[in-house]
């Protein structure tokens, strides 16, 4: 059955990023190995919860906005969080945790101005004018953050782009802890919103005559979708592709229904994301490939096999 | 009394004149009735009123004896199944799942369907003759088909108004006068109410018991078909000359084309 | 007095001996750029316009001090180079406000838009030099080029050779095991390819990532846990925190160095590119790596 078959492969994935990595350590020591206990094991699970936070935000706004192409970043949460990095490093802000604090309060500060831009008359989320509202946020932090850095001394902006690249290199049980304790509300809204999403397909009109409460939803999925990218962000930098092609690949085979697909995104997010930094530590050790590339090498062809075997009707 | 419009008025935000005024709209359980008039009527308005979703200026709308607009969205769809004009969906969806929409305002967030809510779906599609289709994607279905399906999806709802908004815009002469056949098979025997806003005036006074023909937001002509739609009021609402033929004790419009200018 | 002082006075007595104005061979001056561009000059180039630091330092080194008429606002070093008329940014250089100047010759770096401002400049009939030094064998070669272009030729050779007999010392045995970590998010360290790396190894010390073909790259934190470099080298300006900030995360304390607070730090004005006070380098961080062997 399909669950189980996602279970495993969940498992698998985390098995696999346990045991593998650049650096050699024998099987009989992994138990003992302090590599493994405070590097690879929480960065296999941070990885896991970040994935799987991605998918199931990219699955959530692909239902608002009504648009297969949405995905967690078009409305300009990236833009923001880079500009809110840049910021922290130009300035000298906050100490180790500087970096993070500053690329979430960046996407939240997207948030919240597509939210207000998106409001049409009257208070309701319009999604089309969220993805312009999104499209412009995002293009606008990018330019102020392109001319902070071009203006700055060069190298130590130039690695915040590094940073934003996306990578898991900050994994460690502190930041897995925090991730795990914030990401569980979020998540429970977006599930209690399965339904009026199945709904919201349809438009919001026959939406309402079904007895979903549209403006709510709307509102509850955006501000729920979008903390998830926040969080990621700031923690993993910009991992794109996981967030649009994930609930694809979830919809080949457990249809439109967020019920089941929800849950299967979370895990197939997580179990991809979880392979794609693995295979990002080892193919080309000692150096490493920034997890995003490899989330779309691996993403593609996978993508590219299951329509072919499950077809898009 | 399943629904209860008194003598509603409205005007939208920053018009010149009144969406509706002074209209009011009553049915009962088994009623089946039509409201007809031309573009810009009010016809839209009556029933975004009717549900709740805007407030009159004056009057009230009561949907089975309880102020519209204090039914929360979903209990309304427990009580109100409508069949909307225009709908799309963003996803494919097969025809089973797309009735089993339908049952989610008696659904509770967490709990899965049951086996109560699958069997309302399958006597849903029946009801509707939609039972073949059950299996097949939405975007292979035809007109008609679609329509069935949207129908089966309302009556999934168990409601006690069934609402058809427009049901026969894009259907044929067979799709059309199924529809209308089956809408009023269904007032009869369960006791459902049926409001069918529709522009198709021949078809309605043929099915319908009672029609509420809107001019410019007011009632011109509300009651039984035969006794209401006399041939001066229909060419006062729809500004065009008619005559009225009958034809199975329902009135029947004809329109009339212009006089040929004499050379 | 510092050693490179003492070469910039050699230098100037070396000007004053030769007289001002141009020395004696007569012809054209032609050298290859490091983009293969053959360039010309009639005579020793008289207004030089430098468009990188390392450039500005070695015409200084050189003893072209008094030709240097524009330089990058980056341009700090030496000192003396303050005085010099600033024109901007290198890397995407305002070519007018470089023409202002009346160069005969302009040194840029080498990189794909510096060639299309080099073209531009030999448009406006300025000769343009790109040039880019990784590694201490492209000073030492730079030295030779400039010195021919700028009439310093023998300066030139003799740092040149200097630099030479410093790069092919004989590598003393490898002591302290080093990491040179130069970017904490994602991790980025330095290799085989970088002029540090050249250091650390003239040093005697050992760079655990000398196995890394390029200057820099992005390593798997727990490559650096599991190589475990006795120390951790930063290049930082002056003010620098020690141990940085990135030393305080939790994953950072995977690595034994880090636990430790075993850091190295060097001052970004003498370790931050290759420069002709190369044997300045070398003998400072041998003493710095002398210093974390010793318990």
């Amino acid at each position: 059955m399909k669950w189980v078959v996602l279970g495993l492969a969940a498992a698998g994935a985390l098995g696999a990023a346990v045991v593998l990595g650049p650096a050699a350590i024998p099987f009989a020591e992994l138990g003992t190995s302090p590599i493994v206990r405070d590097l690879r094991l929480p960065r296999a699970l941070l990885a896991f919860l970040v994935g799987g936070a991605l998918a199931t935000a990219g699955t959530g706004l692909q239902g608002l906005l009504r648009n297969p192409l949405a995905d967690p970043f078009l409305l300009g949460l990236s833009g923001g969080a880079g500009l809110g990095a840049v910021l922290a490093i130009a300035l000298g802000w906050g100490g180790p945790w500087g970096l993070p604090v500053a690329a979430f309060a960046g996407a939240v500060g997207a948030m919240v101005l597509v939210y207000r831009l998106g409001l049409v008359g009257g208070g309701a989320l319009d999604p089309r004018t969220m993805l312009l509202a999104g499209v412009a946020v995002g293009a606008f932090a990018a330019a102020v953050t392109t001319a902070i850095v071009s203006l700055a001394e060069a190298s130590q902006l130039r690695n915040a782009f590094l940073w934003l690249w996306g990578g898991l290199s900050g994994a460690s049980w502190q930041t897995l802890a925090v991730l795990a304790a914030y990401v569980p509300v979020p998540l429970a809204v977006l599930a209690a919103a399965a339904r009026p999403l199945d709904l919201l397909a349809l438009g919001e009109e026959p939406a309402r005559y079904l007895g979903a409460d549209v403006e709510r939803v709307k509102r509850r999925v955006y501000l729920a979708a979008s903390l998830l990218t926040a969080a990621a962000v700031a923690v993993s930098g910009v991992i794109g592709f996981v967030g649009l092609l994930v609930p694809h690949l979830a919809r080949l085979v457990w249809g439109h229904r967020h019920r089941a697909l929800l849950p299967a995104a979370f895990l197939g997010g997580g179990t991809l994301l979880t392979l794609a930094d693995t295979l990002a530590r080892t193919v080309v050790a000692p150096r490493e490939l920034p997890v995003g590339i490899v989330t779309a090498l691996v993403g593609v062809p996978v993508f590219a096999l299951l329509l072919r075997r499950w077809g898009a009707p | 009394m399943i629904l209860d419009v008194r003598d509603v008025t409205f005007r939208y935000p920053g018009a010149a004149r009144d969406a509706l005024a002074g209209v009011s709209l009553a049915l009962d359980a088994g009623d089946f009735v039509a409201v007809l008039g031309p573009n810009g009527s009010g016809k839209t308005t009556l029933l975004r009123i009717a549900l709740g979703a805007v407030r009159p200026a004056t009057g009230e709308a009561r949907v089975a004896g309880r102020p519209a607009h204090v039914w929360g969205p979903q209990e309304l769809a427990r009580a109100v199944g409508v069949v909307p004009q225009r709908e799309e969906s963003a996803f494919p969806l097969r025809v089973r799942d797309a009735v089993l929409l339908g049952r989610y305002p008696h659904l509770s967030p967490w709990a899965p369907a049951r086996a109560a809510d699958y069997a309302a779906v399958e006597r849903a599609l029946s009801a509707c003759d939609a039972l073949p289709l059950a299996d097949r994607w939405l975007a292979t279905l035809s007109g008609g088909e679609h329509q069935r399906v949207r129908l089966a999806r309302a009556l999934a709802q168990e409601p006690r108004l069934l609402v058809l908004d427009e049901p026969t815009a894009s259907l044929d002469l067979r799709h059309e006068m199924e529809l209308f056949e089956r809408a009023r098979l269904l007032a009869a025997p369960a006791g459902l109410a049926v409001l069918v806003i529709t522009h198709h005036v021949n078809l309605a006074t043929r099915f319908a018991d009672r029609v509420l023909l809107l001019h410019d937001g007011r009632a011109a002509a509300q009651g039984r078909p035969g006794d209401v739609l006399t041939r001066d009021t229909v060419e006062r609402v729809f500004d065009w000359p008619v005559a009225i033929e009958r034809f199975d004790g329902a009135p029947q419009i004809v329109p009339l084309r212009r006089p040929q200018e004499a050379r | 007095m510092r050693p490179g002082n003492s070469r910039f006075v050699a230098g100037l007595a070396l000007l004053a001996a030769c007289g001002t104005g141009a020395p004696g061979r007569p012809g054209a001056l032609a050298v290859t750029d490091d983009a293969g561009r053959r360039v010309t000059l009639a005579a020793p180039a008289a207004r030089v316009v430098s468009l990188a630091p390392s450039l500005t330092e070695l015409l200084f080194a050189l003893g072209a001090g008094p030709q240097v008429v524009g330089r990058t606002t980056w341009c700090r070093y030496p000192p003396a180079a303050a005085a010099v008329a600033d024109v901007g940014d290198g890397l995407n250089p305002n070519l007018e406000a470089v023409a202002a100047r009346r160069p005969d010759l302009v040194l840029l770096y080498h990189s794909p838009l510096n060639e299309t401002a080099a073209a531009q400049l030999a448009r406006l009939g300025i000769a343009a030099v790109l040039l880019r030094q990784d590694r201490h064998a492209d000073v030492a070669r730079h030295a030779r080029l400039l010195g021919v272009l700028t009439g310093h030729a023998a300066a030139g050779d003799s740092i040149g050779r200097v630099l030479d007999s410093v790069v092919a010392r004989p590598t003393p045995p490898a002591g302290v095991r080093v990491a040179f970590v130069v970017w904490d998010a994602p991790p980025t360290v330095i290799g085989a390819g970088s002029y540090l790396d050249e250091l650390v190894t003239l040093a005697g010390g050992a760079n655990v990532f000398h196995d890394l073909r390029p200057a820099s790259a992005t390593v798997s934190l727990e490559t650096i846990a599991d190589r475990d470099p006795g120390v951790i080298a930063i290049l930082a300006d002056s003010g620098a925190v020690v141990p940085p900030v990135w030393a305080r995360r939790p994953e950072w304390r995977a690595v034994r160095a880090v636990r430790a607070g075993r850091f190295l730090v060097l001052p970004a004005d003498l370790f931050g590119r290759p420069s002709p006070r190369a044997p300045e380098a070398v003998a400072e961080l041998r003493r710095l790596l002398a210093r974390e062997a010793t318990p």
